[in-house]
This record gives structure tokens, sequence and C-alpha cells, in this order.
């Protein structure tokens, strides 16, 4: 038993070792560290303790770059065996299931913590630029370690639990993003005055809850450990916690590990046949578009599911409001409409990024590459007609946004100026297509890498904007024309379309030819 | 005009060179062995023929149509089996075959007649509502065969339609296969277990290290380098002076007992030229138990290994 851990740890050791990726990663991360080296330089002449402003930008970094791959990399820790069906061939080594997730975690545990080591440079930096103290390190690293054992755990349990690496993610990131959601809808509830008929042992519920979930926010600890009164225990209640979840959800995984390791086995109930003809129905004339909607985004039932899930976000602020405010005429106040409108819009746009995430590499997993391939469809077309698909399966969550827009305008049109809605497609459009490129050479680091380059590339949009704004502007003063807003505005679009979407498409698309040239 | 015609075909890896000057056709409505050792290019120029890859040099052409600059009427023209399992799972058996029927186009009256159809000839009416991911492996590879039938293809591209199958699922698929060329089809199959090839087909083309070792008949191939005719006699029961009164007839070279043989079965060598007829009249004359007689023909795999060069090829 202890030899076959042992095999299984070093070989998992050794493809980490031998993968490009994470050592992509730790080279952007350390250039991205660098990089904040600049406005901490900055801060040296203008503010006091430029060096823990220069140590809050690594701890946040350090923040993202956690959660992300708990979402990425630590979730495929077991499915990726479930993936390439070997899981029971570790099982058949005596393997026992303690063994096979620390030995597979263990290696994901130890390149994260590496990302850690390559920091302190940066850290030593941090202390002799002033402003942060050797015990705010210690403390914030702490800190830091604690919240990469919950994500580490919570998306192992998922990896268990899960019966593909796809599953896995979506599992973990409901999971995280619930945890980071649930603060708010906690702290706002445990605030109302609820009716008489709400039991006194719910708002207790709520309340315990909401300070469960505040302590477990890494954010919160850091805000308290980089602040002026400065830091008071080396392991605050936060990393204490942390490791209790954590322990729990661990313990969890191996206790559950064979009764939820094995795939569910298949077939279909005489029930479920005729349900399935409901829903599937027959193939439609964009067959493509039928088969990835039905397939990949879950078809009607999974468009049921979502319409739910959005009525379910606008109906919990409606409730929210009736408790909140019950004399109030109005359904929602200005400042929930806003909040109702900017939550139903980031899911929407997780809701895309996993679409753009898994649209080709689903193929590429069911080795149907080929066979797609060959149906008499140019590349264009078929990869328009997976796009298709997704865009039928958003539509609930667009109506619901329209509707939002249509019922609640006074107080969403502050955000609908043309500027801030062609900066937000924009950016969802960049972030999509990077993702479907980046998911034709990297498996679970595509989303991850592609909301990084979107976030780099963010910093420079705007001021390219401006620049064309102004050179379109000046241009048209010199030769004694005026431009109306819109057509600055479609330039803006036709440039931003042209020089980046349009490469980004023909890069996607010769990419996949090679995929298949290679299936 | 030949289904496929392959001439001068060369194409290269990163530098290596996978195939070398590749030249041959499969006429219409015949069944075409392609068999060489591992990595000796069958998968690329089957990738090649079905649009899936561009060659780097030579003309590749299926029914009068380049593959290169008409991909998309080849397309509809072929159908190709990869050598791995390729299915959407999750699909039942019919909204498989029915998302790929109107993929090519098919209207829905039409699909459920081709989707009967195709069901019928693969015996696999009972499983259409079945989940492909519950089916085992031959079921699914007559699903896959059942795929590429769907849009009533000429040319079939079959690469190792038979691996991991177990010996009643072989005899099955084989079957299918001769009632398709009997269909009309045109049917390219590669493969490794090459003595049901040799009952199949009616043409093979043996290709090592990229390049053809031959391409024809296969009567022509198993007959090849018979100079000296071989001829099998079966006695009703071993006779104990048979080799030594077979040697006496002039034409004849040698005689052997095979190996863990009894005795009554014997191996005769003549000279070349020697005629069937002449020698069976020679040895009617011995008075002999003699229960058969006949004119011994190369085995495909002594051909592949005669053409072929021993080890994998780096």
């Amino acid at each position: 038993m202890k030899r076959a851990v042992a095999a299984l740890f070093s070989w998992s050791l050794r493809v980490d070792a031998a993968s490009v990726t994470p050592h992509v990663i730790r080279g952007g991360f350390a250039l991205f560290v660098l990089m904040s080296v600049g406005p901490a330089a900055v801060d040296a002449f203008s503010a006091a303790g430029p060096g823990l402003h220069f140590f809050r930008s690594i701890c946040t970094l350090n923040v993202m770059l956690i959660t992300v791959s708990g979402v990425s990399y630590f979730v495929s820790a077991v499915s990726e065996e479930k993936d390439a069906g070997t899981l029971a061939l570790l099982k058949l080594a005596g393997a026992p299931p303690l063994g096979i997730i620390l030995s597979k975690s263990t290696s994901r545990l130890i390149s994260a913590l590496m990302l850690l080591m390559i920091q302190l440079p940066f850290t030593f930096l941090a202390t002799t630029l002033g402003g942060v103290t050797w015990y705010q390190v210690l403390a914030a690293y702490a800190a830091l370690a604690g919240w990469l054992g919950l994500v580490a755990n919570a998306a192992l349990f998922c990896s268990v639990s899960a019966p593909t690496s796809g599953r896995a993610a979506v599992r973990a990131i409901g999971l995280l993003l619930g945890l980071f959601v649930l603060g708010p809808i906690l702290t706002a509830l445990s605030g109302l005055t609820l009716p008489v008929w709400v039991p006194v042992s719910f708002r207790s519920l709520v309340t315990a809850l909401s300070k469960l979930q505040q302590t477990l926010m890494v954010s919160n600890r850091l805000n308290e450990i980089l602040s002026p009164s400065g830091v008071t225990s080396l392991m605050g209640p936060q990393f204490w916690v942390s490791l209790l979840v954590s322990s729990t959800l661990f313990v969890a995984s191996v206790l559950q590990f064979n009764r939820l390791a094995h795939p569910t086995p298949p077939g279909l109930t005489r029930r479920t046949r005729r349900t399935r003809r409901l829903t599937a129905g027959r193939a439609w004339k964009l067959a493509v578009t039928w088969k990835d909607f039905l397939f990949f985004t879950g078809g009607f039932p999974a468009m049921f599911g979502r319409c739910l899930m959005y009525l379910g976000i606008v109906v919990g602020f409606l409730v929210f409001h009736l408790f909140d405010s019950g004399l109030s005429k109005r359904w929602l106040s200005e400042g929930l409409a806003l909040t109702c409108f900017l939550t139903v819009l980031g899911v929407l746009t997780i809701e895309i990024l996993l679409y753009a995430a898994g649209l080709l590499t689903h193929e590429v997993e069911q080795k149907t590459v080929a066979p797609l391939a060959l149906v008499p469809l140019d590349t264009v077309r078929l990869l328009a007609q997976k796009s298709a698909a997704c865009l039928i399966a958003i539509v609930p969550g667009l109506i619901v946004l329209l509707l939002l827009v249509l019922l609640f305008h006074e107080a969403i049109e502050p955000l609908l100026l043309p500027g801030a809605v062609i900066l937000y497609l924009f950016n969802v459009l960049l972030c999509s297509h990077l993702t479907v490129l980046c998911s034709l050479y990297s498996r679970w680091a595509a989303l991850p890498a592609a909301v990084f380059l979107t976030l780099i590339f963010n910093g420079c949009f705007p001021t390219i904007v401006l620049g064309v704004i102004t050179a379109v502007v000046g241009m048209a003063r010199v030769n004694g024309l005026q431009i109306a807003p819109i057509a600055v505005t479609l330039i803006n679009i036709g440039w931003a379309w042209m020089f980046v979407l349009l490469p980004l498409e023909i890069e996607i698309v010769r990419a996949w030819k090679r995929k298949t040239e290679t299936s | 005009m030949p289904a496929i015609s392959v001439s001068d075909l060369s194409h290269s890896f990163k530098g290596h060179q996978a195939l070398s000057q590749l030249s041959f056709a499969v006429m219409p409505e015949t069944i075409h062995g392609f068999v060489g050792p591992n990595g000796a290019g069958k998968t690329t120029t089957l990738k090649i023929i079905c649009t899936l890859l561009r060659q780097s040099f030579g003309d590749v052409q299926v029914f009068g149509h380049c593959v290169r600059s008409e991909a998309i009427t080849v397309r509809r023209l072929i159908g190709f089996m990869p050598d791995h399992f390729s299915m959407y799972r999750q699909m039942t058996v019919f909204e498989y075959l029915d998302f790929f029927a109107a993929a090519y186009g098919l209207a829905v009256a039409q699909r459920d007649q081709v989707i009967n159809d195709v069901l019928t000839l693969t015996d696999m009416d009972g499983r259409r509502d079945d989940l492909i991911s519950g089916l085992s492996r031959g079921m699914q590879q007559r699903v896959s065969l059942g795929r590429v039938l769907v849009h009533d293809p000429d040319l079939l591209l079959l690469d190792e339609p038979a691996s991991g199958l177990d010996p009643r699922a072989r005899i099955e698929l084989m079957e299918i296969l001769r009632e398709l060329k009997r269909m009309g089809k045109t049917i390219f199959i590669s493969s490794h277990i090459l003595s049901e090839l040799a009952e199949l087909c009616d043409s093979v083309t043996i290709i090592d290290r990229g390049m053809v070792r031959f391409s024809g008949p296969m009567d022509a191939l198993l007959q090849a380098d018979n100079e000296e005719p071989a001829f099998t006699l079966q006695l009703a029961s071993p006779v104990e002076d048979a080799v030594d009164r077979l040697q006496n007839i002039p034409a004849v070279t040698s005689v052997e007992i095979p190996e863990h043989g009894d005795g009554s079965e014997l191996h005769v060598t003549t000279q070349s030229g020697t005629e069937t007829n002449v020698l069976m009249a020679a040895v009617a004359e011995l008075d002999l138990p003699l229960s058969s007689f006949s004119k011994r023909r190369k085995q495909l795999n002594e051909a592949f290994m005669d053409l072929t060069t021993r080890g994998v090829r780096t």
C-alpha cells in the first residue's frame, strides 16, 4: 500500500514538474508582482508606507490566484483519473482512498506552495520599502495558507463527488461563489425586521452563519492584518476556522470516496426514455446547434432550471425589499434594483464564460473532433453553429436582464451609458474569445488565463479608446467636421472587432483545424 | 473512374517523412484492404483521403474529386470510421444517428427511413433508445458503422473496425461489410487481422515505412513469387512410404510432413512450371488413399512478412 501511494505521489509530482502550464503561471505571477513594484515606487514619493501598499497588492494577487486555482487546478485532482478511466486501476494497485487523495492532492498543494516561495524576494522588498512589519507578513501568509487549505479541500470534495472534471469545476465555482455571495445576503437578512411568524431560531442561525462567513473570508482578515491598528495575533480565527472546515471537507472526501468515486451506471429507465423523447425531440436543421444546446448546455430542462435560478434571484430581492421596507409602494428600491441587475449580469457573465471554456474541449474529451470535422460544413459555420447553441442557452438570463431594465430603468439608467455598455460587451466578448482559444491548448487553465489576459488588456483598453476618440475628433475638427458620438462609438466598435476580436476568431479557427488534424 | 486515386502522395510531420510518394487506386464496388506495420502511415493516409489532413505533396481524388480543393463534396461521398471510439456517449443510439443524418442535410421523413434501415442492417433495432454509454464495445462499433452509413456514402473508410471486438462480433462485422459491398459500396479497410482481410478483400495495398510495397488484386499478391508450385495432399490414413513414393515423381522437388502432423497431410513442392493436372495424374498412379488435393496459396501474413521489414518504425 505504502509503495503504491509513494509511486503515485512521485508520479503526480513528476507530471506536474514536466507540464509547462504551472511554470508559465508561476512566471506570469512573478511578472505581475514585479509590475506592482512600479506603483509602489510612485507611492514612495507621495505617501507613507509604500511597502504596505506593495505587500497589499501581492496579497490581493495571492487571494485571486488561490481562488481561481481552486476551480481550475485543485478540482481535477481525483476527477482527472475518472475522466481517464484509471481510478479503478489505482484501486486495483492497492491504493486506499486516503492514499489516492493524499498523493493526488499533496502534489498540487506543493505546486501551490511553490507559488508562495517565489514571492520571498518581493516580500523582502516590501519590508525594506517600509510600512509593513515581519509580524504582519507572517500573519498575512498564515491567513493565505488557511484560505489555500479551505479552497483546496472544497475543490477536492467536489473532485471526489463529481463524475467528471467539468462537473467538479461547476460545483467548485458554485461553492466558492456561494461563499462570496452568502456574506452580503446573510448580513442583509440579519438586519431585517422579520415578520412574527419567522422563528427566533432562524434569526440566530442567520446571524451565526453570517459570522462564520465573515470569519472565513480571507479578505476581511487581510484588511485587519494590514490596517494601521496592526495585527493582534499571528493566527487569527480565520486560520483556525478555515483549518477546521477544510479538515472536515478532507475527512468527508476520504469517507465518501468509495461511495462517490464510481460514475453513475449508464442506462435509461422506461420513464426517462419517454421524458427524453419529449425534451430532446428530433435534430434541428442546424444539427450542431441542436446537439450542443441539448448535450452541452443541458437543453430545455437546464434552460428551465436557469429560468428558475434567475427568477429566484429577482424574487429574492423582491422579498428582501418587502421585509426591509414593507410600507414602500415600489417593488424594489433604487439601490436594490441596481444590485439585482448587477447580480443577474454577473451570473450571466459567469454562465457565458463557462460555456466558452467547454464549447470545444468537450469535443476533445469525447474524441469526437474527427466525426464532427467530417460533417459537410466548413469550420467557420461549424463554430458559428456551436456558438449559436450557447446563445440560445443564455436567453433566460438575457430576458431577465431586459425585464429588469424595462421595470427599473430609472435606477439602472446610470449604468447604461454607451461607453459602459460597449466596454462590458467588449470585455465579455474578449474574455470568451480568449477562453475558447486557450481551451484548445490547456484544459483547466483556459478560464483563469483568459480572465488574467482580459484584466491586463482592460487596463490598456480605455486608454486606447480615449486615444482613438481624441484622434478622430481632432482630425474632424482640422477638416471642419462635426463628429456625432454614435460615429465615434461605431469607430471604436469597428477597430476593437477588427484588430482584437477578428484576429482571435481567425486563430480559433486555425487552432481548431490543427486539432482536427491531430485527432 | 477509381473510387480512390492516390498518386505520388507524400506527407511529413515536423521533418519526419510519414508518407513517401504513395500511389495506388481502389476500384468502385470492391473491398480494398490497407495493411502495414504500426507506424507505416496507414492512419495518415486515411486522414488525408477523408479530408481531415492536408497532404504536403501529391494528388488524392475520391470519385474524381480532389480532397484538397473539393473537401465538402468529398465529405458527402465518404463515411469515415476512426480507429478509436468517438461517440457522444450521453446520446441515445437514435439521437446519435439522427444528429449525423441532420448534419448531412437529410429531411426528417428521410431520416426516419434511413435510420430504420441502418439499425436493421447493423442489427441494432432493439437498442435504438439505449444510451450509447451503456452499450458494449461491439454494439458501439455497430452504431459507429451506422453513423458512417446514414448519409448513404459511396465510399467507406474504416480504420481498424474490428479492433477490440470478440470473434463473434468480428465475424458479424465482416458479414455486414460483405452485405454493404453487395449494396454497391466501396470499402477501404485498414486492419491488422490479416486472415479475415484475405477472405474479405478483392484487392490490397501493403505499405511499410510510408512507401507502397504492393498494391493490386489479392490473388495476385497471394500467388506472387510462387515460382515453385506447392500442393497439399490429404490422405485418408497415413501411409508409411508415401513420402518416398511421391519423391519418385520426376517433377517433385520436395515432400514434407507438417510439424505435429500424423503423416496423413503432405506438402509437395514441384519444379517451376509444373501443371496441376500433370502432378495429379502422377499422384493418382501411386494408388495412395487420397482424400483431397489442393494447390497451396501463399497466406496473406506470409506475403505481409515478406514485403515488410522487421521492427517498429521510429
